[in-house]
């Protein structure tokens, strides 16, 4: 493995975990890993959302020779299974090729996006198809890599196009209405964005993946504010790949290539780091109540790390030999009593924080 | 016409790595051939194509439970420092771990990655490394090899398969040899192990592993081992193996197998002589001067006559055949989520005889002829003259303009057909083979030097058996 920069002595236990005034607990873990195409359990989860009547949503990845997987599902806080729906990859209306991020709208219809297939999907909170686009958008053309969406307070959808390197805006029908944004790393410009969010006074989040740092935007695209910068110390970040605002105005970035998520606050000031504390789901618990002999020497086993070889102390490495710590925490969401869900897609599960 | 400097060079680039592009050789002779050997044994930003990218396109291959082989191809067909992966596939043949028995393409991985950090270093230290791997501690059980109870499989097999060969030590070794690792384990070795066993991915995937030596597990009594004795640990033993003739020449005997010409399968090694004494006696001679460091050994190699005089005495692995094909065409350089094509080319070579990260046994590959079968020699004929005749791939057609740019419309067959060998290799062809594309480009200059008869003559060098070769 070859980091994309040096990391010196990396060990999650010795890092400032909180130096601000607002602190996040850990509250619990739901989910576990399933080599099922169907059914409970996820398969490399890539983001969460949640419908109005407080059901999660939990999209599954995927990848390479093995789509068949790819999937939304929807589960209950209390772990409660109750269903899916787009299974299976295709080209099928309901169905994705490559699928990113998603996000709810105000009236509870949730927009998928899908970067191989560089289409914006719509669905009720039912998981019935409504309608798609982002092939023919007006002068446009297609999306280039849809990822990040996000909804605007007037009703307008955000759709970050990762390769065009921009900001679209558009109706909730797939009408273009301004663009902004260019490759580069320059005060709004971008470098392959990703993720997206919108805050309670309407302000618009990207997390601009490759050039290390968080922007924020008006509405209409001004830039407001750039909160990071390369690095693994405090308020720095390593391809930061989703960002969520609570209702007091913190700001919470999954800090993916540190393997990690940052708590800012609303004026970019580091606060608190969240590294990851995962303890049994129900679902992990329920399984491990039927092979005891992996319970038992689970039970024997200390797979909190403590030393590890020095060319392993990076956080890609001690991430993937920690159980318990955030490996891949690729987006960051906020339920309804704002609480923070933390998707690691290489664990296959949540992590829950509350404020 | 090819100058000897320029075949040189090529040669020592698909030796030392996978083949070079024209524009490549050209940067290399520039460099000059000793240089090169230089720059070669000592690579420093290879410029791969970086981590973040291919894990953000392929998430399984970040949290890797898909198919890793594919994550290693984007290493080997970006880097610029070729001998550094090379010498990783060498190890990786020759200290065979599989994926098969681990299910943990993690600590693989890990694994390949020392081979790369440490491969040309000295042989004490690849093989302390190397024992306290924990892809090969579950590999050959050392977990389980305890103080009170020993399992002398990897005690057994570095003595034979990863250092000396049969017929150097008594089985009386290898039992002190099995004491001396005990207490050489992984972190939670009990759990891990049987999540290998089970292939399990619960509750939360894969943890990759890592080592602990176990100093309660250890046995600290006196060992009589090749005829010496004392209370050895792991790193003394290897401190006596590394000073024995044998493990010098088996070293050798490895190492012009996998840079110079085929040699008999390993298991052979102890009834048949070296293909060439002379080669193996220079290359031991060089581990014992340089205090057993591989680099300095490789160094005399490559500067050798024998290796010079090598040019297309090796079958290609089949790792080399889709490599080196894939560097020529330039293809699956930035990675992309919606193709899954590389994943598909790194199941090819196993359907070639090689699949990567999952060897046989513990015993590795047999190369040389025995890559050859009727069923892979058809699948490394198709996959180099589909890729190789496809003028939408950016190396082919950089290659097309070179022949096209270099040959006149009214050129004669036979410069074009020098041309399209040199783009190609250059390489070194047979009267047989030569008249073939010679006949080819005389039907075809009827109509001038078109694209289409170009890649036509790339196809057919692609087939021919030279470029099974290296």
């Amino acid at each position: 493995m070859v980091p994309n920069h040096t990391f010196t002595g990396y060990n999650p236990t010795k890092v400032q975990r909180k130096i601000g005034k607002h602190t996040m607990q850990y509250l619990k873990t739901i989910g576990f890993n399933s080599n099922q195409p169907i059914g409970r359990g996820f398969n490399y989860p890539y983001d969460t959302a949640f419908s109005a009547d407080g059901r999660i949503f939990v999209m599954n990845r995927m990848g390479g020779l093995n789509p068949r997987g790819i999937r939304i599902q929807i589960c209950t806080f209390d772990e409660d299974w109750l269903g899916e729906f787009s299974t299976g990859p295709g080209d099928g209306d309901d169905q994705f090729r490559v699928p990113v991020c998603m996000a709810f709208d105000a009236h509870d219809n949730l927009y998928v996006t899908d970067e191989a297939l560089n289409e914006v999907k719509v669905f009720d909170s039912q998981g019935n198809f409504l309608r798609k686009w982002g092939t023919d958008i007006d002068s446009y053309g297609s999306l280039a890599g849809p990822a990040g969406v996000a909804h605007g307070a007037d009703g307008s959808v955000f759709v970050v196009e990762q390769y065009a390197n921009r900001v679209h805006k558009l109706t909730p029908d797939g009408e273009s209405i301004a663009t902004w944004g260019e490759s580069g790393d320059g005060p709004g410009q971008f470098n392959l964005p990703w993720g997206a969010t919108v805050d309670a006074n309407g302000d618009l989040y990207i997390a601009d993946w490759r050039n290390d740092r968080i922007q924020k935007f008006t509405p209409d695209g001004e830039l407001i504010a750039a909160y990071g910068g390369p690095g693994d110390r405090n308020g720095e970040f390593h391809r930061p790949s989703s960002v969520a605002v609570t209702r007091d105005g913190l700001i919470c970035v999954a800090d993916w290539g540190n393997e990690r998520v940052q708590v800012l606050d609303s004026d970019g000031q580091f606060q608190q780091m969240l590294t990851g504390e995962a303890t049994l789901s129900k679902w992990a618990e329920e399984w491990l109540d039927v092979n005891q002999d992996e319970l038992g020497a689970r039970n024997r086993s200390d797979l909190a790390v403590k030393d590890l070889p020095r060319h392993l102390q990076t956080p890609f490495h001690t991430a993937s030999q920690t159980e318990p710590i955030f490996w891949g925490p690729v987006s960051v969401t906020l339920d309804a009593e704002d609480r923070l869900y933390i998707t690691e897609h290489s664990r296959h599960r949540i992590q829950i924080y509350e404020g | 016409m090819t100058t000897d400097h320029r075949n040189q060079i090529a040669h020592l680039a698909r030796r030392a790595g996978f083949g070079a592009t024209p524009q490549e050789l050209d940067a290399y002779e520039a460099i000059g051939y000793e240089a090169l050997v230089e720059q070669f044994l000592n690579p420093t930003s290879p410029g791969n194509i970086p981590d973040d990218l291919i894990f953000r396109r392929h998430v399984d291959l970040h949290a890797m439970q898909g198919h890793n082989a594919a994550y290693w191809a984007y290493r080997l067909i970006s880097t610029q420092c070729p001998l550094e992966e090379k010498i990783a596939l060498f190890w990786h043949g020759v200290f065979a771990t599989g994926e098969n028995k681990l299910n943990n393409l993690g600590s693989l991985t890990n694994q390949i990655d020392t081979f790369r950090r440490c491969g040309m270093g000295r042989f004490d230290d690849i093989l302390v490394e190397l024992s306290r791997d924990p892809a090969m501690i579950i590999w050959l059980d050392n977990h389980t090899n305890h103080k009170d109870s020993i399992n002398e499989n990897y005690g057994r097999e570095i003595l034979e398969l990863f250092s000396m060969g049969v017929g150097n030590y008594t089985e009386d070794d290898i039992k002190e040899c099995a004491r001396a690792f005990t207490g050489w384990s992984v972190k939670n070795g009990e759990y891990m192990a049987m999540m290998a066993m089970k292939d399990s991915i619960w509750p939360y995937g894969r943890i990759f592993w890592h080592h602990e030596y176990r100093d309660d597990d250890h046995d600290t009594g006196e060992k009589q081992f090749l005829g010496q004795a004392g209370p050895f640990g792991g790193h003394e033993v290897i401190e006596i193996i590394c000073r024995q003739e044998a493990t010098a020449r088996f070293v050798a005997r490895h190492l012009y197998n996998f840079f110079v010409a085929d040699e008999v399968p390993v298991p052979q090694w102890s009834d048949t002589p070296p293909r060439d004494p002379d080669a193996i006696d220079q290359l031991a001679a060089a581990y014992f001067e340089s205090d057993h460091d591989i680099r300095s050994v490789l160094r005399v190699l490559f500067n050798s006559d024998f290796f010079k005089q090598s040019r297309f005495t090796r079958v290609k692995s089949p790792t080399e055949v889709v490599i080196g094909t894939l560097r020529r065409t330039g293809e699956y350089q930035v990675p992309d989520a919606a193709e899954i094509g590389i994943f598909n080319i790194m199941e090819e070579t196993g359907f070639m005889g090689q699949k990567l990260l999952d060897p046989p046994s513990v015993e590795g590959w047999h190369t040389g002829e025995e890559w050859i079968t009727s069923g892979s020699l058809v699948d490394r004929v198709n996959f180099a003259a589909q890729r190789m005749s496809d003028a939408s791939n950016p190396g082919i057609s950089d290659m097309v303009e070179r022949v096209t740019g270099t040959v006149q419309t009214d050129s004669d067959p036979d410069a074009l057909v020098d041309a399209a060998i040199d783009v190609m290799g250059p390489m070194d062809v047979d009267s047989d083979t030569r008249a073939l594309l010679v006949e080819l480009a005389v039907a075809g200059t009827r109509e001038g030097v078109t694209q289409e008869l170009v890649l036509d003559l790339f196809k057919l060098i692609a087939s021919s058996r030279e470029y099974q070769l290296c």
